[in-house]
Protein backbone atom coordinates (compact mmCIF):
# COMPACT_ATOMS: atom_id res chain seq x y z
CA UNK A 1 0.00 0.00 0.00
CA UNK A 2 1.33 3.92 -1.34
CA UNK A 3 1.93 6.47 1.85
CA UNK A 4 0.21 8.68 -0.86
CA UNK A 5 -1.82 8.50 -3.69
CA UNK A 6 -3.39 10.88 -5.23
CA UNK A 7 -5.17 10.35 -8.85
CA UNK A 8 -6.39 13.22 -11.10
CA UNK A 9 -6.18 15.79 -8.26
CA UNK A 10 -7.19 19.41 -9.29
CA UNK A 11 -8.12 22.56 -7.30
CA UNK A 12 -9.00 25.65 -8.71
CA UNK A 13 -9.97 28.74 -6.86
CA UNK A 14 -12.45 30.37 -8.50
CA UNK A 15 -9.88 30.98 -12.59
CA UNK A 16 -6.82 30.34 -10.72
CA UNK A 17 -6.12 26.44 -11.22
CA UNK A 18 -3.31 25.83 -8.42
CA UNK A 19 -3.33 21.98 -9.03
CA UNK A 20 -3.72 20.29 -12.41
CA UNK A 21 -4.58 16.90 -12.51
CA UNK A 22 -1.93 15.56 -10.40
CA UNK A 23 -0.86 12.18 -10.16
CA UNK A 24 1.51 10.65 -7.89
CA UNK A 25 2.26 7.84 -5.58
CA UNK A 26 5.00 8.02 -2.69
CA UNK A 27 6.41 4.03 -1.36
CA UNK A 28 6.24 3.89 2.92
CA UNK A 29 9.46 4.72 4.65
CA UNK A 30 10.63 6.89 1.70
CA UNK A 31 12.09 10.71 2.42
CA UNK A 32 10.68 13.06 -0.92
CA UNK A 33 11.44 16.02 -2.10
CA UNK A 34 7.88 18.30 -3.80
CA UNK A 35 10.19 20.96 -5.40
CA UNK A 36 8.94 23.73 -7.22
CA UNK A 37 9.18 27.89 -7.23
CA UNK A 38 6.45 29.90 -5.24
CA UNK A 39 3.27 29.41 -6.41
CA UNK A 40 3.66 26.11 -8.10
CA UNK A 41 0.76 24.16 -6.10
CA UNK A 42 3.13 22.45 -3.25
CA UNK A 43 1.18 24.36 -0.20
CA UNK A 44 -2.25 23.42 -1.66
CA UNK A 45 -1.25 19.70 -2.61
CA UNK A 46 0.00 19.68 1.12
CA UNK A 47 -3.00 21.05 2.61
CA UNK A 48 -5.21 18.83 0.30
CA UNK A 49 -3.03 15.50 1.80
CA UNK A 50 -4.32 17.16 5.77
CA UNK A 51 -7.88 17.61 4.34
CA UNK A 52 -7.46 21.07 5.35
CA UNK A 53 -8.95 22.06 2.20
CA UNK A 54 -10.67 19.74 -0.59
CA UNK A 55 -9.92 18.62 -3.99
CA UNK A 56 -12.22 20.44 -7.07
CA UNK A 57 -11.56 16.87 -8.07
CA UNK A 58 -9.40 13.34 -8.28
CA UNK A 59 -8.84 11.50 -5.36
CA UNK A 60 -6.55 11.76 -2.30
CA UNK A 61 -5.37 8.70 -0.01
CA UNK A 62 -3.28 8.28 2.80
CA UNK A 63 -2.18 4.96 3.91
CA UNK A 64 -5.44 3.39 2.13
CA UNK A 65 -7.20 6.43 3.90
CA UNK A 66 -8.98 9.61 3.01
CA UNK A 67 -6.82 12.36 4.55
CA UNK A 68 -9.78 12.94 7.00
CA UNK A 69 -9.55 9.55 8.74
CA UNK A 70 -5.66 9.43 8.26
CA UNK A 71 -5.98 12.60 10.43
CA UNK A 72 -8.48 11.49 13.17
CA UNK A 73 -5.90 7.71 13.28
CA UNK A 74 -3.11 9.90 14.27
CA UNK A 75 -0.74 8.84 10.73
CA UNK A 76 -0.45 12.14 10.10
CA UNK A 77 2.02 14.88 11.83
CA UNK A 78 2.92 18.72 10.02
CA UNK A 79 4.35 21.56 10.19
CA UNK A 80 2.40 23.82 8.46
CA UNK A 81 4.30 27.07 6.15
CA UNK A 82 2.84 29.32 9.48
CA UNK A 83 1.65 29.01 12.63
CA UNK A 84 2.37 30.92 15.96
CA UNK A 85 2.36 29.24 19.60
CA UNK A 86 0.29 29.82 22.34
CA UNK A 87 2.50 32.40 24.23
CA UNK A 88 1.40 31.91 27.48
CA UNK A 89 2.86 27.81 27.88
CA UNK A 90 6.05 26.46 27.83
CA UNK A 91 7.90 24.47 25.28
CA UNK A 92 7.15 21.27 27.43
CA UNK A 93 3.42 22.04 28.03
CA UNK A 94 2.54 22.73 24.40
CA UNK A 95 4.40 19.34 23.18
CA UNK A 96 3.18 17.19 25.62
CA UNK A 97 -0.55 18.57 25.27
CA UNK A 98 -0.35 17.73 21.47
CA UNK A 99 1.20 14.50 22.14
CA UNK A 100 -1.49 13.39 24.17
CA UNK A 101 -4.26 13.49 21.48
CA UNK A 102 -2.16 10.83 19.49
CA UNK A 103 -3.11 7.32 20.37
CA UNK A 104 0.52 6.10 20.35
CA UNK A 105 3.16 9.05 20.55
CA UNK A 106 6.65 9.39 21.47
CA UNK A 107 8.18 9.71 24.95
CA UNK A 108 8.24 13.65 25.82
CA UNK A 109 11.90 13.46 26.55
CA UNK A 110 12.47 11.81 23.57
CA UNK A 111 10.84 14.23 21.00
CA UNK A 112 12.17 17.46 23.05
CA UNK A 113 15.55 15.82 22.26
CA UNK A 114 14.77 14.90 18.80
CA UNK A 115 13.75 18.29 18.11
CA UNK A 116 16.98 19.52 20.07
CA UNK A 117 14.70 21.79 23.05
CA UNK A 118 15.95 19.66 26.12
CA UNK A 119 17.61 22.86 27.70
CA UNK A 120 14.63 25.04 26.04
CA UNK A 121 12.02 22.94 27.53
CA UNK A 122 10.87 25.22 30.65
CA UNK A 123 10.98 28.62 28.28
CA UNK A 124 7.43 29.91 27.38
CA UNK A 125 6.73 30.11 23.82
CA UNK A 126 6.63 33.63 23.09
CA UNK A 127 10.56 33.86 24.48
CA UNK A 128 11.94 32.36 21.47
CA UNK A 129 13.81 33.07 18.78
CA UNK A 130 12.66 32.37 14.65
CA UNK A 131 14.86 28.88 14.33
CA UNK A 132 13.97 28.12 17.88
CA UNK A 133 9.95 28.71 17.20
CA UNK A 134 10.39 26.44 13.90
CA UNK A 135 11.98 23.71 15.83
CA UNK A 136 8.87 23.62 18.50
CA UNK A 137 6.28 23.62 15.38
CA UNK A 138 8.78 20.28 14.02
CA UNK A 139 8.22 19.02 17.78
CA UNK A 140 4.78 18.61 17.62
CA UNK A 141 4.58 17.39 13.94
CA UNK A 142 6.77 14.40 15.23
CA UNK A 143 5.19 14.66 19.05
CA UNK A 144 2.34 12.03 18.26
CA UNK A 145 5.07 9.93 16.16
CA UNK A 146 2.84 10.24 13.02
CA UNK A 147 3.51 7.37 9.94
CA UNK A 148 3.62 10.44 7.38
CA UNK A 149 5.25 13.38 8.66
CA UNK A 150 4.80 16.11 6.32
CA UNK A 151 6.89 19.38 5.88
CA UNK A 152 6.54 23.02 4.14
CA UNK A 153 9.23 24.52 3.34
CA UNK A 154 10.26 23.81 7.08
CA UNK A 155 13.56 26.10 6.79
CA UNK A 156 12.13 28.94 5.61
CA UNK A 157 12.46 31.25 8.46
CA UNK A 158 15.77 29.75 9.67
CA UNK A 159 19.88 30.81 9.23
CA UNK A 160 22.13 28.27 7.72
CA UNK A 161 23.11 26.97 11.24
CA UNK A 162 19.86 26.16 12.35
CA UNK A 163 18.85 24.41 8.57
CA UNK A 164 21.62 22.03 8.89
CA UNK A 165 20.58 21.21 12.93
CA UNK A 166 17.41 21.07 11.42
CA UNK A 167 17.73 18.48 8.45
CA UNK A 168 19.51 16.59 11.05
CA UNK A 169 16.42 15.92 13.17
CA UNK A 170 14.35 15.54 9.98
CA UNK A 171 16.73 12.37 8.82
CA UNK A 172 16.64 11.07 12.47
CA UNK A 173 13.16 10.97 12.63
CA UNK A 174 13.00 9.55 8.83
CA UNK A 175 15.93 6.76 9.64
CA UNK A 176 13.24 5.46 12.32
CA UNK A 177 11.15 3.72 9.28
CA UNK A 178 8.91 6.59 9.07
CA UNK A 179 7.73 8.55 5.62
CA UNK A 180 8.48 12.18 4.91
CA UNK A 181 7.44 14.56 2.67
CA UNK A 182 8.64 17.72 2.86
CA UNK A 183 8.13 21.12 0.32
CA UNK A 184 11.08 23.33 -0.41
CA UNK A 185 12.50 25.60 -3.69
CA UNK A 186 15.75 25.50 -2.66
CA UNK A 187 16.60 22.30 -5.20
CA UNK A 188 20.00 22.02 -2.61
CA UNK A 189 18.09 21.33 0.71
CA UNK A 190 16.00 19.07 -2.22
CA UNK A 191 19.23 16.95 -3.34
CA UNK A 192 20.60 17.02 0.19
CA UNK A 193 17.44 15.29 2.28
CA UNK A 194 15.86 13.35 0.10
CA UNK A 195 15.67 9.93 -1.81
CA UNK A 196 13.14 11.09 -4.70
CA UNK A 197 12.64 14.92 -6.30
CA UNK A 198 9.24 15.27 -7.08
CA UNK A 199 9.48 18.97 -9.01
CA UNK A 200 5.82 20.51 -10.01
CA UNK A 201 5.03 23.49 -11.56
CA UNK A 202 2.05 25.34 -13.11
CA UNK A 203 0.26 22.59 -10.58
CA UNK A 204 1.67 19.39 -12.85
CA UNK A 205 4.77 17.08 -12.04
CA UNK A 206 7.11 18.04 -14.27
CA UNK A 207 9.85 15.72 -13.32
CA UNK A 208 10.24 12.98 -10.70
CA UNK A 209 13.87 10.63 -9.89
CA UNK A 210 16.66 11.31 -7.51
CA UNK A 211 18.58 14.47 -7.06
CA UNK A 212 21.23 13.52 -9.55
CA UNK A 213 18.38 12.55 -12.14
CA UNK A 214 16.59 15.73 -12.26
CA UNK A 215 19.56 17.34 -12.32
CA UNK A 216 21.43 15.31 -15.02
CA UNK A 217 17.84 15.62 -16.86
CA UNK A 218 18.07 19.80 -16.35
CA UNK A 219 22.20 19.51 -17.74
CA UNK A 220 23.18 22.58 -15.35
CA UNK A 221 25.71 21.49 -13.37
CA UNK A 222 29.38 22.25 -14.56
CA UNK A 223 33.00 21.57 -13.85
CA UNK A 224 35.76 23.95 -13.00
CA UNK A 225 39.17 23.70 -13.01
CA UNK A 226 42.51 25.24 -13.60
CA UNK A 227 43.96 24.41 -17.01
CA UNK A 228 47.04 26.52 -16.93
CA UNK A 229 49.05 26.30 -20.28
CA UNK A 230 47.49 22.15 -20.55
CA UNK A 231 46.00 21.58 -24.21
CA UNK A 232 42.18 21.76 -23.88
CA UNK A 233 41.60 19.24 -26.77
CA UNK A 234 39.92 16.27 -25.69
CA UNK A 235 37.94 18.30 -23.05
CA UNK A 236 34.56 18.34 -25.03
CA UNK A 237 34.96 14.20 -25.79
CA UNK A 238 34.57 13.70 -22.17
CA UNK A 239 31.48 11.59 -20.97
CA UNK A 240 28.59 14.16 -20.23
CA UNK A 241 30.10 17.30 -21.30
CA UNK A 242 27.80 18.93 -23.21
CA UNK A 243 30.02 22.43 -23.66
CA UNK A 244 33.59 23.78 -22.66
CA UNK A 245 34.34 27.32 -21.62
CA UNK A 246 37.92 28.39 -21.11
CA UNK A 247 39.01 31.80 -19.55
CA UNK A 248 42.37 32.79 -18.58
CA UNK A 249 43.43 29.39 -18.22
CA UNK A 250 40.35 28.45 -16.14
CA UNK A 251 37.99 25.84 -18.00
CA UNK A 252 34.29 25.61 -17.10
CA UNK A 253 32.96 22.35 -18.63
CA UNK A 254 28.82 21.74 -18.42
CA UNK A 255 27.79 18.71 -17.98
CA UNK A 256 24.95 16.24 -17.61
CA UNK A 257 26.45 13.62 -15.59
CA UNK A 258 29.17 15.55 -12.87
CA UNK A 259 30.68 11.76 -11.47
CA UNK A 260 31.15 10.35 -15.21
CA UNK A 261 32.94 13.84 -16.42
CA UNK A 262 34.89 14.21 -12.79
CA UNK A 263 36.19 10.36 -13.16
CA UNK A 264 37.28 10.73 -16.58
CA UNK A 265 38.76 13.89 -15.75
CA UNK A 266 41.19 11.92 -13.85
CA UNK A 267 41.04 8.78 -15.07
CA UNK A 268 41.23 9.04 -19.02
CA UNK A 269 43.37 12.56 -19.19
CA UNK A 270 46.75 13.22 -18.47
CA UNK A 271 45.93 16.41 -17.23
CA UNK A 272 46.94 18.04 -14.18
CA UNK A 273 43.48 19.43 -12.72
CA UNK A 274 44.22 21.56 -9.91
CA UNK A 275 41.35 23.77 -8.17
CA UNK A 276 38.64 21.41 -8.93
CA UNK A 277 34.94 23.02 -8.55
CA UNK A 278 31.54 21.71 -9.03
CA UNK A 279 28.57 23.72 -9.59
CA UNK A 280 25.05 22.56 -9.26
CA UNK A 281 22.50 23.09 -11.65
CA UNK A 282 21.08 26.34 -10.94
CA UNK A 283 17.70 26.80 -9.66
CA UNK A 284 16.04 28.80 -12.16
CA UNK A 285 17.91 26.92 -14.94
CA UNK A 286 15.86 23.97 -13.52
CA UNK A 287 13.36 25.50 -13.69
CA UNK A 288 12.92 27.25 -16.73
CA UNK A 289 14.18 24.31 -18.68
CA UNK A 290 11.59 21.89 -16.72
CA UNK A 291 8.83 24.07 -16.91
CA UNK A 292 8.85 25.01 -20.70
CA UNK A 293 8.42 21.46 -22.18
CA UNK A 294 4.93 21.41 -19.89
CA UNK A 295 4.09 24.71 -21.36
CA UNK A 296 5.08 24.22 -25.04
CA UNK B 1 -10.55 16.15 26.44
CA UNK B 2 -9.32 16.92 30.27
CA UNK B 3 -5.96 17.62 28.48
CA UNK B 4 -7.04 20.06 26.41
CA UNK B 5 -9.29 21.91 29.48
CA UNK B 6 -6.27 21.95 31.28
CA UNK B 7 -4.45 23.33 28.78
CA UNK B 8 -6.82 26.37 28.08
CA UNK B 9 -7.18 26.78 31.72
CA UNK B 10 -3.32 27.49 32.47
CA UNK B 11 -2.96 29.68 29.67
CA UNK B 12 -5.61 32.12 30.54
CA UNK B 13 -4.82 31.86 34.47
CA UNK B 14 -1.58 33.28 32.96
CA UNK B 15 -2.94 35.73 31.21
CA UNK B 16 -2.50 39.50 32.21
CA UNK B 17 -5.39 40.57 30.64
CA UNK B 18 -7.83 37.95 31.77
CA UNK B 19 -6.18 38.60 35.27
CA UNK B 20 -6.78 42.25 35.01
CA UNK B 21 -10.09 42.79 33.70
CA UNK B 22 -11.67 39.32 35.50
CA UNK B 23 -10.26 39.05 38.21
CA UNK B 24 -9.12 42.76 39.48
CA UNK B 25 -11.46 44.41 38.51
CA UNK B 26 -14.77 43.37 39.67
CA UNK B 27 -13.39 42.62 43.39
CA UNK B 28 -11.77 46.21 43.12
CA UNK B 29 -14.85 47.85 42.31
CA UNK B 30 -16.52 45.38 45.11
CA UNK B 31 -14.09 46.88 47.91
CA UNK B 32 -14.66 50.49 46.69
CA UNK B 33 -18.57 50.59 46.16
CA UNK B 34 -19.46 48.16 49.10
CA UNK B 35 -17.25 50.68 51.47
CA UNK B 36 -19.29 54.09 49.98
CA UNK B 37 -23.06 52.57 50.39
CA UNK B 38 -22.45 48.95 51.65
CA UNK B 39 -24.50 49.71 54.25
CA UNK B 40 -27.87 51.50 52.65
CA UNK B 41 -30.86 49.19 52.42
CA UNK B 42 -32.92 48.96 49.42
CA UNK B 43 -36.28 50.00 50.72
CA UNK B 44 -38.16 47.62 48.28
CA UNK B 45 -36.91 44.68 49.66
CA UNK B 46 -34.42 45.33 52.73
CA UNK B 47 -31.98 43.49 51.54
CA UNK B 48 -28.63 45.92 52.21
CA UNK B 49 -26.40 47.27 49.35
CA UNK B 50 -23.42 45.18 50.28
CA UNK B 51 -25.37 41.99 49.25
CA UNK B 52 -26.77 43.85 45.79
CA UNK B 53 -23.18 44.75 44.86
CA UNK B 54 -21.67 41.63 45.52
CA UNK B 55 -24.78 39.99 43.17
CA UNK B 56 -23.67 42.87 40.56
CA UNK B 57 -19.58 42.43 40.55
CA UNK B 58 -19.89 39.01 40.85
CA UNK B 59 -22.34 39.29 37.31
CA UNK B 60 -19.62 41.89 35.61
CA UNK B 61 -16.49 39.44 37.07
CA UNK B 62 -18.49 36.34 35.40
CA UNK B 63 -19.54 38.22 32.44
CA UNK B 64 -16.13 39.62 31.88
CA UNK B 65 -14.70 35.97 32.19
CA UNK B 66 -16.61 34.40 30.04
CA UNK B 67 -16.20 36.82 27.28
CA UNK B 68 -12.48 37.50 27.60
CA UNK B 69 -11.44 34.13 27.58
CA UNK B 70 -13.24 33.53 24.53
CA UNK B 71 -13.48 36.13 22.23
CA UNK B 72 -10.09 37.09 21.57
CA UNK B 73 -8.29 34.17 22.33
CA UNK B 74 -10.32 31.83 19.73
CA UNK B 75 -9.94 34.89 17.67
CA UNK B 76 -6.12 34.96 17.04
CA UNK B 77 -6.37 30.84 17.51
CA UNK B 78 -7.55 31.29 14.02
CA UNK B 79 -5.68 33.56 12.43
CA UNK B 80 -2.33 32.76 14.28
CA UNK B 81 -2.87 28.92 12.41
CA UNK B 82 -2.76 27.35 16.01
CA UNK B 83 -6.28 26.24 15.23
CA UNK B 84 -5.06 24.76 11.96
CA UNK B 85 -2.25 23.14 14.06
CA UNK B 86 -5.00 21.66 15.84
CA UNK B 87 -7.03 20.55 12.91
CA UNK B 88 -4.45 18.20 11.67
CA UNK B 89 -4.40 15.82 14.94
CA UNK B 90 -7.00 13.52 15.90
CA UNK B 91 -8.74 15.88 18.42
CA UNK B 92 -12.25 16.25 16.83
CA UNK B 93 -13.13 19.10 15.73
CA UNK B 94 -16.21 19.68 17.78
CA UNK B 95 -14.76 18.76 20.81
CA UNK B 96 -12.26 22.42 20.48
CA UNK B 97 -15.69 24.00 20.60
CA UNK B 98 -16.95 22.19 23.27
CA UNK B 99 -13.52 22.47 25.14
CA UNK B 100 -13.90 26.29 24.42
CA UNK B 101 -17.07 26.61 26.01
CA UNK B 102 -16.17 24.53 29.17
CA UNK B 103 -12.99 26.29 29.64
CA UNK B 104 -14.52 30.21 29.76
CA UNK B 105 -17.17 28.51 32.21
CA UNK B 106 -14.40 27.21 34.51
CA UNK B 107 -12.86 30.41 33.75
CA UNK B 108 -15.78 32.38 35.14
CA UNK B 109 -15.72 30.60 38.79
CA UNK B 110 -12.31 32.53 40.14
CA UNK B 111 -14.42 35.95 39.13
CA UNK B 112 -17.60 35.06 40.83
CA UNK B 113 -15.89 33.12 43.84
CA UNK B 114 -13.63 35.71 44.80
CA UNK B 115 -16.28 38.74 44.48
CA UNK B 116 -18.61 36.41 46.97
CA UNK B 117 -15.31 35.75 49.08
CA UNK B 118 -14.40 39.54 49.28
CA UNK B 119 -18.31 39.95 50.06
CA UNK B 120 -18.10 37.45 52.59
CA UNK B 121 -14.89 39.02 54.59
CA UNK B 122 -15.18 42.49 54.39
CA UNK B 123 -18.60 43.07 54.52
CA UNK B 124 -19.91 40.26 56.46
CA UNK B 125 -23.09 39.34 53.50
CA UNK B 126 -24.19 36.10 54.99
CA UNK B 127 -26.74 34.32 53.39
CA UNK B 128 -28.74 31.21 54.02
CA UNK B 129 -27.43 27.66 52.77
CA UNK B 130 -30.35 27.30 50.41
CA UNK B 131 -29.13 31.25 49.15
CA UNK B 132 -25.90 30.73 48.64
CA UNK B 133 -26.63 26.87 47.46
CA UNK B 134 -29.18 27.88 44.21
CA UNK B 135 -27.04 31.76 43.77
CA UNK B 136 -23.46 30.51 42.81
CA UNK B 137 -24.65 27.67 40.54
CA UNK B 138 -27.41 29.08 38.85
CA UNK B 139 -25.03 33.00 38.47
CA UNK B 140 -22.49 29.80 37.17
CA UNK B 141 -24.51 28.55 34.38
CA UNK B 142 -26.08 31.79 33.66
CA UNK B 143 -22.94 32.88 32.12
CA UNK B 144 -23.22 30.13 28.83
CA UNK B 145 -24.97 32.82 26.70
CA UNK B 146 -21.74 35.31 27.16
CA UNK B 147 -19.24 32.61 26.65
CA UNK B 148 -21.28 31.69 23.42
CA UNK B 149 -20.97 35.52 22.40
CA UNK B 150 -17.84 35.63 22.95
CA UNK B 151 -17.09 32.70 20.21
CA UNK B 152 -19.34 34.15 17.74
CA UNK B 153 -16.94 36.92 17.82
CA UNK B 154 -14.05 34.94 18.36
CA UNK B 155 -15.60 32.74 15.05
CA UNK B 156 -16.67 35.42 13.01
CA UNK B 157 -13.60 38.24 13.16
CA UNK B 158 -10.49 39.12 12.98
CA UNK B 159 -8.17 39.92 16.51
CA UNK B 160 -8.01 43.57 15.93
CA UNK B 161 -12.07 43.47 15.45
CA UNK B 162 -12.78 40.94 18.09
CA UNK B 163 -10.50 43.16 20.94
CA UNK B 164 -12.98 46.57 20.88
CA UNK B 165 -16.23 44.03 19.79
CA UNK B 166 -15.77 41.88 23.00
CA UNK B 167 -14.81 45.13 25.19
CA UNK B 168 -17.91 46.85 23.85
CA UNK B 169 -20.06 43.95 24.36
CA UNK B 170 -19.00 43.00 27.89
CA UNK B 171 -19.19 46.87 29.16
CA UNK B 172 -22.26 47.08 26.99
CA UNK B 173 -23.78 43.93 28.37
CA UNK B 174 -22.68 45.23 32.05
CA UNK B 175 -23.83 49.21 31.77
CA UNK B 176 -27.26 48.49 30.01
CA UNK B 177 -27.66 45.23 31.98
CA UNK B 178 -28.23 47.31 35.37
CA UNK B 179 -25.09 45.83 36.90
CA UNK B 180 -23.22 49.00 37.39
CA UNK B 181 -25.93 50.69 38.36
CA UNK B 182 -29.58 50.11 38.55
CA UNK B 183 -31.50 50.36 34.86
CA UNK B 184 -34.24 52.27 36.60
CA UNK B 185 -31.82 55.70 36.11
CA UNK B 186 -31.81 54.80 32.66
CA UNK B 187 -34.41 56.85 30.17
CA UNK B 188 -37.20 54.65 29.22
CA UNK B 189 -35.66 53.68 26.31
CA UNK B 190 -32.69 52.56 27.33
CA UNK B 191 -34.59 50.70 29.85
CA UNK B 192 -36.52 49.03 27.56
CA UNK B 193 -33.70 47.64 25.88
CA UNK B 194 -31.74 46.96 28.73
CA UNK B 195 -34.76 44.56 29.98
CA UNK B 196 -34.35 42.52 26.96
CA UNK B 197 -30.13 42.12 27.52
CA UNK B 198 -28.92 38.53 28.59
CA UNK B 199 -27.00 40.11 31.27
CA UNK B 200 -30.53 42.58 33.04
CA UNK B 201 -32.22 38.72 33.15
CA UNK B 202 -28.90 36.84 34.32
CA UNK B 203 -28.64 39.42 37.21
CA UNK B 204 -31.92 39.80 38.04
CA UNK B 205 -31.87 36.42 38.69
CA UNK B 206 -29.16 36.77 41.43
CA UNK B 207 -30.90 39.70 42.67
CA UNK B 208 -33.94 37.64 43.31
CA UNK B 209 -32.30 34.92 45.27
CA UNK B 210 -30.81 37.10 47.38
CA UNK B 211 -33.63 38.67 48.48
CA UNK B 212 -35.26 35.58 49.56
CA UNK B 213 -37.69 35.09 45.94
CA UNK B 214 -37.55 32.41 43.77
CA UNK B 215 -35.90 33.58 40.63
CA UNK B 216 -38.25 34.96 38.20
CA UNK B 217 -39.88 32.88 35.55
CA UNK B 218 -39.78 35.64 32.61
CA UNK B 219 -35.88 36.29 33.10
CA UNK B 220 -35.22 32.18 33.74
CA UNK B 221 -37.09 31.96 30.58
CA UNK B 222 -35.13 35.46 29.26
CA UNK B 223 -31.48 33.32 29.45
CA UNK B 224 -33.01 30.00 28.14
CA UNK B 225 -33.71 31.75 25.00
CA UNK B 226 -30.35 33.85 25.08
CA UNK B 227 -28.51 30.55 25.50
CA UNK B 228 -30.34 28.63 23.14
CA UNK B 229 -30.46 31.38 20.28
CA UNK B 230 -26.30 32.17 20.86
CA UNK B 231 -25.43 28.80 21.54
CA UNK B 232 -26.70 28.11 17.97
CA UNK B 233 -25.23 30.94 16.43
CA UNK B 234 -21.50 30.10 18.11
CA UNK B 235 -21.92 26.59 16.76
CA UNK B 236 -22.98 28.03 13.19
CA UNK B 237 -19.86 30.56 13.16
CA UNK B 238 -18.02 28.16 14.40
CA UNK B 239 -18.50 25.89 11.14
CA UNK B 240 -18.46 28.86 9.24
CA UNK B 241 -14.67 29.56 10.60
CA UNK B 242 -13.63 25.65 10.04
CA UNK B 243 -14.95 24.73 7.26
CA UNK B 244 -12.96 23.31 4.67
CA UNK B 245 -13.18 24.82 1.68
Amino acid sequence: MNAIALTDVSKSYGEILAVDGLNLTMEPGRTVALLGPNGAGKSTTINMLLGLIRPTAGRIQVFGRTPDEAVARGDIGAMLQEGTLIPELTVRELVDFIRRLYPDPLPLDHVLQMADLTDLSSRRTDKLSGGQTQRVRFALAIAGAPRLLVLDEPTAAMDVESRRAFWGSMRSYAARGHTVLFATHYLEEADENSDRVIVVAGGRVVADGTAAEIKAGVGGSSVGFSLGGQSSACLDALPGVTGVEILSGAVTLRTTDVDATVEALYRKTTLDVRNLQIHGADLEDAFLALTQPAEA
Amino acid sequence: MLNYVKLEATRMLRNKRYIIFVVAFPVGFYLLYSNLWGSQVDEATGVEASVILMVSMAAYGALAASIMSTAVPWSQERQSGWLRQLQITPLPSWMIIATKMISALLLVLPALLLVVLAAVITQHVSLTPGEWATLIPVMWVGTIPFAALGLIIGSLVPPDTAQPLAIIGMFGLALLGGLWFPVDMLPQVMRTIAHALPSYDYASIGWEIVAGHTPPGPAVAGILGWAVVLCGLAIYAYRRATVRA
